[in-house]
């Protein structure tokens, strides 16, 4: 038997969890079908039962001990066999989005999962601001645009709008400041992960390729055996390539990828590969979620709609802006510049620390802390195995 | 004043199902005084109770118990029994209902002498149900060794095109093929349901392999396995192998308290399972028994028997709904996936043979309509002289049923009474 535990309910969290999606957990009656029914719990990492429980008692030290909700990918057998239809997979979900929100030490994201308002009102003032850089200034925007005489209005000359110097210097600026953001708040949550446990340091180095491969593939994702996974994991990975081609573009090559004339530039075919991932995986993802046809999508909590839709747009605005472009559309191509940025900015700035973009570090720095505690675990029963045995040695 | 009926023409009551509920409610108002018309749909009275090897707490043999009833039943000249009968129709006002009860034939007139000559020759086989189709009986068979009315009866569906053999090796002229279905109507005064239950579906709970893994049974097809006239004469072994099994897992709430299927707690498995548990033991005191389930529910009465089968060695409760039974490849043993709450850890268990402890569902085929159920399909009530007992109304066990069959008997017997004065 257990020991006794004294149990302090944070109210709070409970209500956040409810909030976030977990509205049916206090149906649960825990009876660990869940557990049994998931094809990812392990005897070590048993779930969803155990988080059902912390959700419904408000155990929210312990949860954020626990790798656990970033261990399911939300196939749904949970779901689908609960005997009180408890959700157990939203709840995983609800835990992830409260969990992403505890990780951020600004309170923004706690702001925005439990305010939809918070959220649309950060999304707007991020996009004012940009439009106010490319209105207001005199030497950029449509202030540079009109010093630079009628040329830069019969051809499209991006560079007398927005200078590719410029935005080359914004969006590393951008990328530095958001990628601070998110690895503080991975770091915290690696924290409260690792502390206090006794781990030696040489497993963090021999595990670390599972950051890497699962950052990258999400192979987890397959060992779920719902008919779907395949799916949905090829989708993702899909979706993965998409935004990865477009980020490394923009941060790294912009000075290629922002040309001037009408001509097709080889960064045009990758630019055109991520577009048609990003559009095409976005539009399938919004459609099954519109369809609810899979556990996985039965259940859309605000910010499961706002991601999808905002990368849809910023594909759309982008490969939009390219058409114009490539007409040689010069008055078009620049408002829709404004409006491609004025969606891409405020979705990464929301989404990248504060949001569910999170997730493309959470996830697999949880399953490589996941293997690292085990691998711990393993070595301190063997040496406790040779120690009892050298024991007996010592005394026979 | 009422007086018996045996000196007044007054209206019998109908009792419909002729389990062991039907039986006592049918008993209790003829004893009273009461004619009572009797119906079964089966070929035999007793019901489920007659296919159970023992009851709990006491662990008899239910034989005893119904064959006391029967003894009655059969002493009582005011009881008139109409087996392989369904209800057609059920109309009137209180205290005067017509009854259209449709009796399939038989083909075994009274005549019969259940002397087994008809069986010898009959070339035909027919799965056994009351075995649950682990046995075959002949075309033309006994329902069971003590079965009443003890007469044999013919699966026409399983008769060969054209054969006579029975008939012709019947010496008592009991068979007749050509039987028809007869209508029969009776004016009666009031109604007992007491039509009863039958296990949930198993095969349903897809995620516990049922009907896809041969050593995954019920609990119902258990007491089968188990009784001495059973399929296996009271050896308990494997499907697969016919090798008694020597680790046994039962599975608690295959089904009830599951919103996908039955929403409501059975209330007899737990006990039923510690029961068979506990006979397991008795039979092969080497087997290692596991019981996973979500709470044990064994109040009142049913608490010391608890107590006395948990304190047996090789019995282990683990807290934990199975969620996953799969076959073990190259064995016909099982895989077993649950997660022992207690210990908070998940396990998976092997076992030789599983037992879903399967669930009641109310049994209201071929009642006439305008009873009111529950959400769960049970019946909860009905305008007019009409009385609900046992497992139709809720899930209980037999003793309950005993009680609630006795309580129906003296609604029935009031509304005779009423009827009488009224008319």
């Amino acid at each position: 038997m257990a020991e006794p535990l004294l149990v302090n309910p944070d109210r709070q969290f409970i209500q956040d969890v409810l909030r976030n999606g977990a509205e049916d957990v206090k149906k649960c009656y825990q009876c660990a079908t869940c557990t049994s029914a998931c094809p990812l719990s392990t005897e070590e990492y048993g779930f969803p039962r155990k988080q059902m429980l912390l959700a419904q008692w408000g155990l929210k030290d312990q949860l954020l001990e626990d790798p656990s909700p970033w261990l399911c990918f939300y196939c749904g057998d949970c779901s689908k066999r609960c005997p009180r239809k408890a959700n157990p997979g939203e709840t995983m979900m609800a835990l992830r989005r409260y969990l992403t929100s505890q990780y951020d030490w600004t309170g923004l994201s706690r702001l925005m999962y439990r305010s939809a308002f918070w959220e649309l009102g950060i999304l707007a003032v991020v996009a004012g601001v940009i439009v106010a850089l490319f209105t207001l200034p005199h030497n950029f925007g449509f202030g540079l645009l009109d010093r630079s005489g009628p040329a830069a209005l019969s051809t499209v000359m991006l560079d007398r709008f927005a200078p590719v110097g410029i935005v080359d210097w914004g969006d590393k600026i951008l990328a530095l400041l958001l990628g601070f953001l998110l690895l503080s708040n991975a770091a915290r949550m690696f924290l409260k992960l690792t502390r206090g446990r006794n781990i030696p340091a040489h497993l963090y180095i021999n595990e670390f390729h599972r950051l890497v491969v699962q950052g990258l593939t999400q192979k987890r994702w397959n060992a779920c055996a719902s008919n779907e996974t395949v799916k949905n994991w090829l989708r993702h990975v899909f979706l993965v390539s998409g935004y990865a081609t477009m980020f490394i573009l923009v941060v790294l090559f912009l000075p290629w990828f922002q040309v001037e004339n009408s001509s097709i530039h080889w960064t045009s075919f990758l630019g055109y590969y991520a577009t048609a991932v990003l559009l095409a995986t976005t539009a399938w993802i919004l459609f099954d979620r519109i369809r609810k046809n899979t556990e996985m999508h039965r259940f859309s909590h605000f910010s499961d709609w706002l991601f999808p839709i905002l990368l849809f747009l910023a594909a759309f605005t982008g490969i939009l802006l390219h058409i114009l472009r490539v007409l040689n559309q010069p008055m078009p191509t620049y408002v829709i510049y404004v409006v491609h940025l004025a969606i891409v900015v405020p979705m990464l700035v929301v989404e990248v620390p504060f949001g569910k973009w999170g997730h493309l570090l959470y996830r697999p720095l949880a399953i490589y802390v996941a293997a690292v505690r085990s691998k711990a675990r393993e070595l301190a029963a063997q040496t406790e195995g040779v120690a009892v045995a050298s024991e007996a040695v010592a005394s026979s | 004043m009422y007086e018996p009926a045996t000196t007044r023409a007054d209206k019998p009551i109908l009792v419909i199902g002729g389990g062991i509920t039907g039986m006592t409610a049918a008993l209790e108002a003829a004893e009273a005084g009461c004619r009572v018309v009797l119906i079964e749909k089966s070929p035999y009275l007793g019901g489920r109770t007659a296919s159970f090897h023992l009851y709990f707490p006491k662990l008899c043999p239910p034989v005893c118990g119904l064959e006391i009833n029967l003894q009655r039943i059969k002493r009582n000249p005011r009881i008139q029994i109409l087996t392989l009968a369904e209800l057609e129709r059920l109309e009137g006002l209180p205290g005067n209902y017509q009854a259209t009860v449709k009796v399939s034939p038989r083909y075994v007139t009274e005549a019969c002498t259940a002397c087994n000559a008809c069986a010898e020759v009959c070339p035909s086989k027919r799965a056994d149900d009351f075995n649950a189709g682990f046995s075959k009986t002949k075309a033309v068979y006994l329902p069971f060794k003590w079965a009443f009315p003890l007469r044999y009866v013919i699966d026409r569906a399983a008769c060969a095109n054209g054969c006579r053999a029975c008939v012709e090796a019947c010496k008592y002229e009991a068979v007749n093929l050509g039987q028809q279905p007869e209508r029969k109507t009776f004016s009666v005064a009031a109604a007992v349901v007491a039509t009863g239950w039958e296990p949930y579906d198993a095969s349903r709970i897809d995620n516990l392999g049922f009907g896809k893994y041969p050593n995954i049974v019920t609990n119902v097809t258990l007491e089968r396995l188990a009784a001495p006239d059973g399929p296996t004469q009271g050896k308990i072994v494997r499907p697969s192998d016919g090798q008694p099994p020597k680790q046994i897992v039962f599975v608690q709430c295959a089904g009830s308290r599951d919103e996908n299927h039955l929403p409501y707690c059975s209330s007899v498995c737990c006990a039923a399972s510690f029961k068979q548990a506990s006979y397991l033991r008795a039979q092969n005191p080497k087997a290692e028994i596991t019981i996973f389930y979500i709470d044990i529910r064994m109040p009142g009465r049913l608490e010391e028997f608890y107590s006395k089968v948990v304190k047996e060695a090789g019995i282990r409760l683990i807290k934990g709904k199975v969620g996953r039974i799969e076959g073990e490849p190259c064995t016909d043993d099982l895989l077993i996936t649950a997660e022992e709450i207690l210990a908070g850890k998940k396990i998976i268990a092997r076992a030789g043979l599983v037992v879903l402890a399967t669930g009641i569902v109310p049994q209201t085929r071929g009642l006439p309509p305008g009873f009111a159920v529950d959400e769960f399909g049970f019946i909860s009530g009905s305008e007019g002289d009409f009385y609900i007992a046992g497992c139709v109304k809720r899930p209980q066990d037999v003793a309950a049923s005993v009680r609630d069959g006795t309580g129906a008997a003296l609604g029935a017997l009031q509304s005779v009474v009423r009827s009488v004065q009224s008319g």
